[in-house]
């Protein structure tokens, strides 16, 4: 497997902001991980997840992907990189409202100028069960399958990397399993995905590779089912974190 | 009541740049219609004043120098006139001047007073001796002729010199861009300035009270009916002055009024648009207002101060700039009728506007701050934005179907999101370029009509010959220049006929007159003796249309003329007649013409033609090139509607801004998405400006017609009020390219105006508004 991201002493400081969300952070992910970035609220790993695709820079330090030296890009080479190499999944969907559930995957391929991905996305839908809805508006679609219309709409571009901030957030739990089971599937099929969670089981459940966040610090970095750690080891790190 | 006040211009300094776009929205619709309004209500009243002040004459009549003196003076009581003045002896004077050649109508007056027709002396003093004349302050001015200066007079073979004394207004006389000029000497002195023939006598009468149209034509053919046959060659009444008078006004007035009411109604979409636009992104804030105890009243009043307050600032301003605006033009007025120009404006006209403006205002943002009012608290918090419709998705679906990039597809979905919004819009923006295609169309118009009625490009040398200069020795020295391609002589007439109370002026041709081109409207030129062309004005008073023949009486004598084509001319305001110079009767005395139209070979050298004509005859002839210049009204006018047109274009583009800044607002999170799934900065500039681009489009569309059907309908009335019908030819101005560019200039500015909204909406922080979620 070769390396896909990696962070380099990262450190993110934001106007007015006493201490850094993110302090020195380093880091790489490789070619079909799929990892979580776990951590309470304020840890730092929503602006982790934002640096890696492209939303933000860094104060400091240097964050590569897919080969891309993203502090050397320019907002429209930003905008590219993020069009043609990233997927992102939001926790509130974040679909366009007038547009139907089709025409909201088709955005990124049709901002790469590819008229045709028409009969692609319909397919794309077919497979993660929301062929049928492909003509309505977001209005009209469970919380469930906005999301999975979000997820279509990350991976019609075919991106080297997808990303996930808090997916299962504004779901049910029956939802929420159906949406990481998606996940899962994507990975059997070798996409690399970094997901990004609060709840440590979500994490596990799937996740290769649990990164825990504390005060904009990595504080742990496990590979999961192998002889270093097992999931219940990340959990207990978890319940081991001072109280904030 | 605080917490409204306070709420509400927090709110105003978080929307500066929309509580600038009503600023200067209402700015320039307040001023534009105080400019019309202070206008209307004043111009009337100068005129009335001026001619109280200098006894203005109803009734003047010109009349056959061998009429008996004391017979005349018995007129006043034949018509029951309550003054009268004269008879004044009259002899038409051509004198020379810094090299050019003039004519005025000259008086014999003794004194500047009277019963009737005050001259009132504004510079210099009344003459005192036979050597001296007082001009009319208009002509001494149009012509620059100052008081000391000697002129020549060159119509009688002393040619004696006299020198300028006086200036005076006459209020019973246009002014001299309009209208031929009196001048005045003593009595005494007439005799020496009259060359045989050309003289008459003047009488100004003044009734109890002001007459009508119909009671000064029974008191014209009263006197005709008293008198030898003849006697009356002239006449002219004081509601022909008036129109004179008050016509550029009149047109100002109409024009202004008319673009004030659009920009009045632009504002009004502007800021419907604007509370609207509000109201549906502030459901949350509106929610929470609620919660914390705003009553609906209270709600409805945050957001409509937020529109009265930059809209009160703009009618303090507004209002007085307008009055002031109007000034210039009321002076102007003052200056022709010699008033002494004091600063005329109406406080309660002002105060008028300023409450009528804030009730328009005030509706305009209140009926769509009733929506949130009306809002449910936990139904505002819950939902925080009014729901989005699906407006937009059918145009969005045809643009993709045309294959047009991604940001241009969703952009033109956008610019009907809101149906309401998309419409209100449509309204600001139609109303710029429908004001635009009649700033453009309009002096177009007046410029055909000027280079009809100044015969531009079909003559190019005007000569004027002295009565001591025979009409064949002219037509002799015209005939053998080489250069001479074609000569139209002209004469003039007085001819009385049935249904009009002053006889009416015609103009006389020797020469192929058809080349000259004037517009005629209906029917055609004449081919023969006794017939005639007349404007829509003598037409419609005397009741006669085209192929109708009448009597009309020269010098007492009958003549038999038949109608043949309706002319535009603005003379007389439409009291004119067009006929061949064979139509007049043999022996008809002094109808040799006096003026001569040569129009010159291709590529004659035109200063050689008149220095060599002007060389054969120094003293008699006055040679000189046509002046095809706009008169000085049609400047004002064409000035006007540039400034309406400036004001509603920017009234358009703040219509078109102001949209895009609240769909840009509105839609900060799909934009925060579409960058966030790989929108690029440009393609963001480029989505909002296809939004602009379509709207401007559509509305230019739309707009062309509108503009046209102005364009028709102010040439109408600037022609009806001249007495004509509009000539086909005036309405189409604009070229099949005009019509396709102008709604593309309109894309094009829209597009400008959309790189502010557009740059901060490409500009929106994605993790911040996301984030915000």
């Amino acid at each position: 497997m070769s390396e896909l991201v990696r962070l380099t002493d990262i450190t993110k400081v934001y106007q007015g902001g006493v201490t850094g969300a993110l302090n020195g952070v380093s880091l790489a992910i490789e070619e079909g991980e799929f990892t979580a970035i776990m951590g309470p609220s304020g840890s730092g790993k929503s602006t982790l997840l934002n640096l890696v695709a492209g939303l933000d820079r860094p104060s400091s330090g240097s964050v590569t992907v897919a080969g891309s030296d993203l502090g050397r890009l320019s907002e429209t080479g930003l905008a590219r990189f993020r069009r043609d190499r990233i997927g992102f999944v939001f926790q509130f969907f974040h679909l366009l409202p007038n547009l139907t559930a089709l025409e909201n995957v088709l955005i990124p391929a049709q901002l790469r100028s590819r008229v045709s991905a028409a009969s692609a996305g319909r397919a794309l839908m077919s497979r993660l069960g929301i062929g049928e809805v492909a003509d309505r508006y977001p209005s009209r679609l469970s919380g469930g399958q906005q999301q999975r219309v979000a997820v279509a709409r990350a991976l019609i571009n075919q991106p080297k990397l997808l990303l996930a901030d808090e997916p299962t957030g504004a779901l049910d739990t029956k939802s929420g399993d159906q949406v990481m089971a998606l996940f899962a599937e994507l990975h059997q099929e070798g996409q690399t995905i970094v997901l990004v969670t609060h709840d440590p089981k979500l994490a596990t459940r799937c996740a290769a590779r649990v990164i825990s966040m504390l005060d904009g610090r990595v504080i742990d970095d496990a590979r999961l089912e192998t002889t270093e750690r097992k999931p219940a080891d990340v959990i207990r790190v978890r319940s081991e974190e001072p109280s904030r | 009541m605080t917490a409204i006040l306070v709420k509400a211009l927090a709110d105003l300094r978080r929307r500066r740049v929309q509580a600038a776009v009503i600023f200067l929205t209402v700015l320039l619709a307040m001023a534009t219609g105080t400019m019309a309004l202070t206008l209307m209500s004043q111009t009337r009243d100068p005129y009335q004043a001026a001619f109280e002040a200098q006894k203005g004459a109803h009734l003047q009549v010109e009349f056959k120098a061998s009429t008996d003196p004391q017979l005349l003076a018995s007129t006043p009581a034949i018509i029951g006139a309550s003054a009268a003045g004269g008879p004044y002896p009259a002899t038409s004077l051509q004198f020379k001047h810094g090299g050019q050649s003039f004519y005025v109508q000259t008086f014999g007056r003794d004194s500047a007073g009277g019963d009737v027709e005050v001259l009132n002396v504004t510079a210099g003093h009344w003459a005192r001796a036979n050597d001296e004349i007082v001009l009319t302050r208009s002509f001494a001015e149009l012509n620059k002729v100052s008081i000391g200066d000697t002129i020549q007079v060159v119509s009688v073979p002393a040619q004696p010199t006299l020198k300028v004394v006086g200036e005076v207004v006459d209020i019973d006389e246009g002014s001299a861009d309009l209208s031929s000029q009196h001048a005045w000497v003593l009595k005494g002195a007439v005799p020496a300035l009259t060359t045989p023939g050309l003289s008459t006598y003047l009488m100004d009468y003044r009734f109890p009270s002001d007459p009508t149209s119909s009671q000064l034509q029974s008191y014209v053919d009263r006197l005709r009916a008293s008198l030898p046959p003849g006697s009356i060659t002239a006449s002219i009444n004081y509601l022909l002055i008036r129109s004179i008078f008050n016509i550029t006004n009149q047109i100002i007035t109409g024009v202004l009024s008319a673009f004030s009411v659009f920009a009045l109604a632009a504002t009004i979409a502007i800021m419907a648009t604007l509370v609207t636009g509000i109201v549906i992104s502030a459901f949350r804030e509106i929610g929470i207002m609620k919660a914390v105890g705003f009553t609906p009243a209270g709600v409805i009043g945050v957001f409509a101060l937020q529109v009265i307050i930059p809209a009160l600032a703009a009618c303090l301003i507004g209002i007085p700039a307008g009055t002031i605006l109007s000034q210039p033009l009321l002076a102007n007025s003052s200056h022709a009728l010699g008033l002494p120009y004091v600063p005329s404006f109406s406080l309660g006209l002002d105060l008028l506007l300023l409450v009528g403006g804030l009730l328009v205002v005030s509706l305009a943002a209140t009926l769509p701050a009733l929506r949130a009012g009306l809002l449910k608290p936990i139904t505002a918090i819950t939902i925080a934005t009014a729901p989005r419709g699906r407006s937009g998705g059918w145009l969005r679906r045809q643009a993709a179907r045309l294959r047009l990039p991604q940001p241009i597809v969703l952009g033109i979905g956008d610019a009907f999101a809101r149906p309401l919004r998309a419409a209100l819009t449509l309204v600001t923006v139609i109303l710029g370029v429908a004001t635009v295609v009649v700033a453009i169309g309009l002096p177009r118009s007046f410029q055909l009509i000027n280079n009809s009625e100044t015969g531009a490009g079909n003559y190019q040398v005007v000569i004027n010959r002295s009565n001591a200069l025979p009409d064949a020795e002219v037509m002799r020295i015209l005939n053998a220049q080489p250069e001479t391609a074609r000569v139209v002589a002209l004469d003039g007439e007085n001819i009385a006929v049935p249904g009009i109370s002053d006889p009416v002026n015609s103009r006389i041709f020797r020469g192929d007159s058809s080349k000259l081109a004037y517009m005629v409207i209906a029917g055609r030129w004449f081919s023969g003796p006794g017939e005639v062309l007349a404007p829509a004005g003598f037409l419609h008073d005397t009741h006669l249309k085209i192929g109708d023949t009448f009597t009309g009486s020269l010098n007492g004598q009958a003549l038999q003329l038949r109608v043949v084509g309706e002319v535009y001319d603005i003379s007389n305001l439409g009291h004119e007649l067009f006929m061949d110079y064979a139509t007049l009767p043999p022996n008809t005395p002094n109808s040799d013409p006096s003026t001569y139209w040569v129009t010159l070979r291709p590529g004659s050298d035109l200063n050689a033609y008149i220095q060599r004509v002007a060389g054969t005859q120094p003293d008699l002839l006055d040679v000189h090139p046509n002046n095809t210049s706009l008169i000085g009204p049609v400047k004002i006018i064409d000035s006007v509607l540039l400034v309406l047109a400036v004001v509603l274009v920017l009234i358009g583009v703040g219509g078109i801004f102001n949209t895009l800044l609240l769909n840009t607002r509105e839609r900060i999170q799909d934009t925060a998405t579409l960058k966030a799934v790989g929108m690029s900065p440009r393609q963001v500039i480029v989505m909002v400006a296809a939004s602009a681009g379509l709207l401007a489009l559509v509305a230019g569309l739309m707009a062309m017609p509108v503009g046209l059907y102005l364009h028709r309908l102010l040439n109408d009335v600037v022609s009806t009020s001249t007495g004509n019908d509009t000539p086909p030819s005036v309405y189409g101005v604009f070229s099949i390219f005009e019509l396709m560019a102008m709604p593309l200039l309109a894309v094009a500015v829209a597009v400008v105006a959309s790189l502010v909204p557009g740059r901060w909406a490409a500009r929106t922080n994605v993790i911040e508004v996301l984030h915000a979620e």
